[in-house]
C-alpha cells in the first residue's frame, strides 16, 4: 500500500479565483525521494501543505478529493493527529520556531505527540547531531542565523522519526557547502521525502522520482530519469546550469569603489577586514561566500546603509538597495503606490516599473495578497524605480523559479548596459554575472 | 556547576529581595558583584543593555539622592539654596545612604538581568506546573522584542536602500502599520507550523527536567540563607 495518495485533488483558497490545485493524484511509496518543481505560484506548496493536513483544515477554501497519509484520510483527520507520520519544514525558518532555546524547539514536537520523556532528550539530541547542528544546542534560537534556524528546523521535523518529510525550500538561507551537507543528510533518512526546491541542480541529484507542477496541475510525475527527459524537452530552464564563472577584470567606470573596508557589529568579532570591492558601470558583480562572510554587511556598506569602522567608499551617484526576504518589508497599502514611494509618487514611472517585473495586472492589489514570489518582483520593481546608478540586491533569486531567475538576470544585464552597476549578493552560483568576486572568512578571496 | 532553572530562579529571587532587606555597603557591594558576574556569562551583546540601564539608573541614584535629603551632620560641602528643594549640601551620612540605595538598586536590577540572560525560561515556566498554553504563551511572548527588533530595522533599511529618509516621529510612524501587519502574518505562519507539529492534539508529554544536584538543593539553602540574613544581619 502506498505511503500517501492524492486523488483527484483539486483545491482552492478562500477569496480565490482560480483554484491552486487541479485535479492531482499521485501515490508517494516508503522511501522513496520526490523533487517537487514548478514555478512560484505553480501549487507546489499547495500540495504540500495537502500531504500535511494543513489543507483544508488550517486553511480553510474549497477542497475536492481525497488525500490519505499512513491510512488516514486529511478530511477526518487533523494535522496535529497526521503530526509525526508526516513531519513538515516551510520556507521561512523564522516563522516556525515556537520556543527560545534549540533544545527545547526541537522537544517541542516530541512532547506534542506524547513521546515517553525518559527518551526525549536523546532524541533531541540525535536528532541536532544529525543536521550537524548539536553544537547549537543550549543556543536562543533568537541569535541564530537563518542558515542555522533551517538547520534546526530539520532536526525538529527528524526528531519526530516521521515516514513522511515534508520540505519547502529548506535551503533556501544556506549557502551552496550548507545546503549540501542538508540535503545529504535528508538523503540519509530513510523516510519518504517531498523536496520543493527552486535551486533544482540540488533536488534532482538527491531524487528517484520528479514530480512537475504548473497553473496547479501535475504536468510530469516520472522516475528520475524519464523526468530529466521530459525538462530536457518541455522546461529545459528547470535542468541544472553551469556554473557561470565568466569573467571580465578590470571596469573603466567605476559607479562604486570599496577600500580596506573593515567592520564589526560587536567589538570582539570583525565581519569584515581590509576588504575591497569595485563595481564598474555597465556591469552586473556577484557577490558570493558562505554564510556569516558578510556579504550583506558589505553591500549595506556600499549603498551608505551601514558606515564602515575603517577603508573608504566612494559612490558615483545614487544607491538602490533591495533587502533579503522584501516581500515582508512592503509598506503602503497598493502596490502601485509601494512602486510610487521612490519616485513622489509619479504612477507613471511606477506603472512602467511594474510593466518591467511583469506585474501592472496587480497595479491596484494590496501588496500582501500577492504571493511571495511577486512580492519579491514587486520589492525589485520599488527599487529600481527611482533609476539608482547602483543597485544592489541581496538574494534576489531566494525563492525565485528558474524561469523568473532567468528574466531577472537578463533584465539586469539591461539595466547594467544602460550605463549602470549591478551587485548582487546571492549564494546562487548560476547566477549570470560579468563577474564574480568571492567573500572569504578573512578578505576578498577572489575576482 | 549548572543549577536547574527551577533552582537559579529561587536564588536570584533571593538575592533580589536580600537586597532589599540589607542596610550595609559591603555586603550590598558583594552581591551586586556576584549577580554582575552571572550577568557576565551572557554574551557581550546580550548583556549590554541591561547593564547599561542598571549602572545609569544606580549612578542616577547616587548622584541625585545626596542633594534631595538633608541628614547628617558632617558636611563636605555646601552649595545654593534653591527654591522648593532648599539647602543643597552633601553629607558624609548622605553619601553613604546613597551608595547603599544605588548597590541596593543595582543589586535588585541585576538580580532581573540574570533572569533575563541565563535562565532557560522554557523550561522554567514549563517546570513551576502552569498549563502549557500559558508557558508558550510566555515563550513566544519572550521572542516578540527581538523578532520586532528585526523587523524594524528590516523595514527601515528597506525604505532607506529606495532612497527615502526614515526620520522623526512621523518617518517612524510610517512603519508601524506595516510592522503591525508583518507580526500578524508571522503570528499565522507560526500558528501552522506549530498546527503541523502536534500542538493541540492532547496528550502530550513533558522532557524531563534536570535533575537536582547537589548544587541545586544548596542553592534553595543558600536563597533561604540570603533572605534570612538580609533581614536580620546584613
Amino acid at each position: 500500500m502506498a505511503l500517501a495518495a492524492l486523488e483527484r485533488v483539486t483545491y482552492s483558497y478562500p477569496g480565490a479565483g482560480a483554484p491552486a490545485l487541479r485535479e492531482v493524484s499521485l501515490e508517494l511509496e516508503q522511501g522513496e525521494i520526490v523533487a517537487l518543481l514548478g514555478p512560484s505560484g505553480s501549487g507546489k506548496s499547495t500540495l504540500v501543505r495537502a500531504l500535511a493536513g494543513l489543507i483544508p483544515h488550517f486553511h480553510g477554501g474549497r477542497f475536492a478529493g481525497r488525500v490519505a497519509v499512513a491510512g488516514l484520510d486529511s478530511r477526518t483527520t487533523r494535522p496535529a493527529q497526521l503530526a509525526g507520520t508526516v513531519a513538515s519544514v516551510f520556507q521561512d525558518p523564522e516563522d516556525q520556531v515556537v520556543l527560545s532555546v534549540v533544545r527545547n524547539e526541537v522537544a517541542f514536537g516530541l512532547e506534542n505527540l506524547g513521546a515517553a520523556p525518559a527518551g526525549i532528550w536523546a532524541r533531541v539530541e540525535a536528532a541536532l547531531d544529525a543536521v550537524g547542528a548539536l553544537h547549537l544546542a543550549e543556543r536562543r534560537t533568537a541569535e541564530l542565523s537563518g542558515g542555522e534556524l533551517q538547520r534546526v528546523c530539520l532536526a525538529s521535523a527528524l526528531a519526530l522519526e516521521p515516514e513522511l518529510l515534508l520540505l519547502d525550500e529548506p535551503t533556501s538561507q544556506l549557502d551552496p557547502a550548507g545546503a549540501e551537507d542538508f540535503l545529504s543528510c535528508v538523503g540519509r533518512l530513510g523516510c519518504a521525502v517531498v523536496l520543493s526546491e527552486h535551486r533544482t541542480g540540488r533536488a534532482l541529484s538527491l531524487a528517484d522520482r520528479v514530480l512537475f507542477v504548473e497553473g496547479g496541475t501535475l504536468l510530469c510525475d516520472a522516475p528520475l530519469g524519464e523526468a530529466v527527459g521530459w525538462l530536457a524537452g518541455h522546461r529545459p530552464e528547470y535542468l541544472p546550469a553551469e556554473d557561470d564563472s565568466s569573467d571580465r577584470v578590470g571596469p573603466s567606470d567605476l559607479v562604486c569603489r570599496l577600500e580596506a573596508i573593515g567592520f564589526s557589529y560587536r567589538t570582539d568579532h570583525a565581519v569584515l577586514e581590509d576588504v575591497g570591492l569595485e563595481v564598474g558601470r555597465g556591469e552586473v558583480v556577484v557577490l558570493e561566500g558562505p554564510n556569516g562572510s558578510g556579504k550583506t554587511t558589505l553591500a549595506k556598506i556600499a549603498t551608505g546603509l551601514l558606515r564602515a569602522d575603517s577603508g573608504s567608499v566612494e559612490l558615483s551617484g545614487r544607491a538602490g538597495y533591495l533587502s533579503q526576504d522584501p516581500g515582508r518589508y512592503l509598506i503602503r497599502e497598493r502596490v502601485i503606490d509601494e512602486t510610487a514611494l521612490a519616485v513622489g509618487g509619479d504612477e507613471d514611472r511606477a506603472r512602467a516599473a511594474l510593466e518591467r517585473v511583469d506585474l501592472a495586472w496587480a497595479a491596484d492589489r494590496h501588496p500582501r495578497d500577492l504571493s511571495s514570489g511577486e512580492r519579491e518582483r514587486l520589492g525589485l520593481a520599488a527599487v529600481s524605480v527611482a533609476e539608482p546608478d547602483l543597485l544592489v540586491l541581496d538574494e534576489p533569486t531566494r525563492g525565485v523559479d528558474p524561469t523568473r531567475k532567468a528574466e531577472i538576470a537578463a533584465w539586469l544585464s539591461d539595466y547594467a548596459a544602460e550605463g549602470r552597476g549591478v551587485l548582487v549578493a546571492t549564494h546562487d552560483r548560476t547566477f549570470p554575472a560579468d563577474r564574480r568576486v568571492t567573500l572569504g572568512q578573512e578578505a576578498l578571496v577572489g575576482v | 556547576m549548572r543549577l536547574a532553572a527551577g533552582s537559579a530562579a529561587l536564588l536570584l529571587a533571593a538575592s533580589a529581595a536580600a537586597a532589599l532587606l540589607a542596610d550595609h555597603v559591603v555586603p550590598l557591594a558583594v552581591l551586586t558583584g556576584v549577580l554582575l558576574a552571572v550577568c557576565l556569562r551572557a554574551p557581550a551583546r546580550r548583556a549590554r543593555p541591561y547593564l547599561v540601564a542598571s549602572a545609569a539608573s544606580a549612578l542616577g541614584v547616587f548622584l541625585i539622592w545626596p542633594l534631595l535629603q538633608s541628614t547628617g551632620i558632617r558636611v563636605l560641602w555646601e552649595g545654593p539654596v534653591v527654591p522648593v528643594v532648599g539647602l543643597l549640601d552633601v553629607t558624609r551620612e548622605e553619601l553613604v545612604l546613597a551608595t547603599v540605595y544605588s548597590l541596593r538598586l543595582a543589586a535588585v536590577s541585576l538580580a532581573f538581568a540574570a533572569y533575563a540572560l541565563v535562565l532557560d525560561h522554557d523550561r522554567l515556566v514549563a517546570a513551576a506546573g502552569f498549563a502549557r498554553r500559558s508557558a508558550l504563551a510566555v515563550a513566544l511572548a519572550t521572542r516578540l522584542v527581538p523578532t520586532l527588533e528585526r523587523d524594524a530595522a528590516g523595514l527601515a533599511d528597506a525604505v532607506r536602500g529606495r532612497g527615502i529618509a526614515v526620520e522623526g516621529v512621523r518617518g517612524r510612524a510610517l512603519l508601524l502599520s506595516p510592522l503591525v501587519a508583518g507580526s500578524l502574518e508571522r503570528a499565522a505562519n507560526l500558528a501552522e507550523a506549530m498546527e503541523a507539529r502536534g500542538y493541540g492534539r492532547g496528550g502530550h508529554s513533558r522532557a524531563p527536567g534536570a535533575r537536582w544536584s547537589g548544587w541545586d538543593r544548596a542553592a534553595v539553602c543558600a536563597a533561604v540563607l540570603l533572605v534570612v540574613a538580609g533581614a536580620l544581619w546584613l
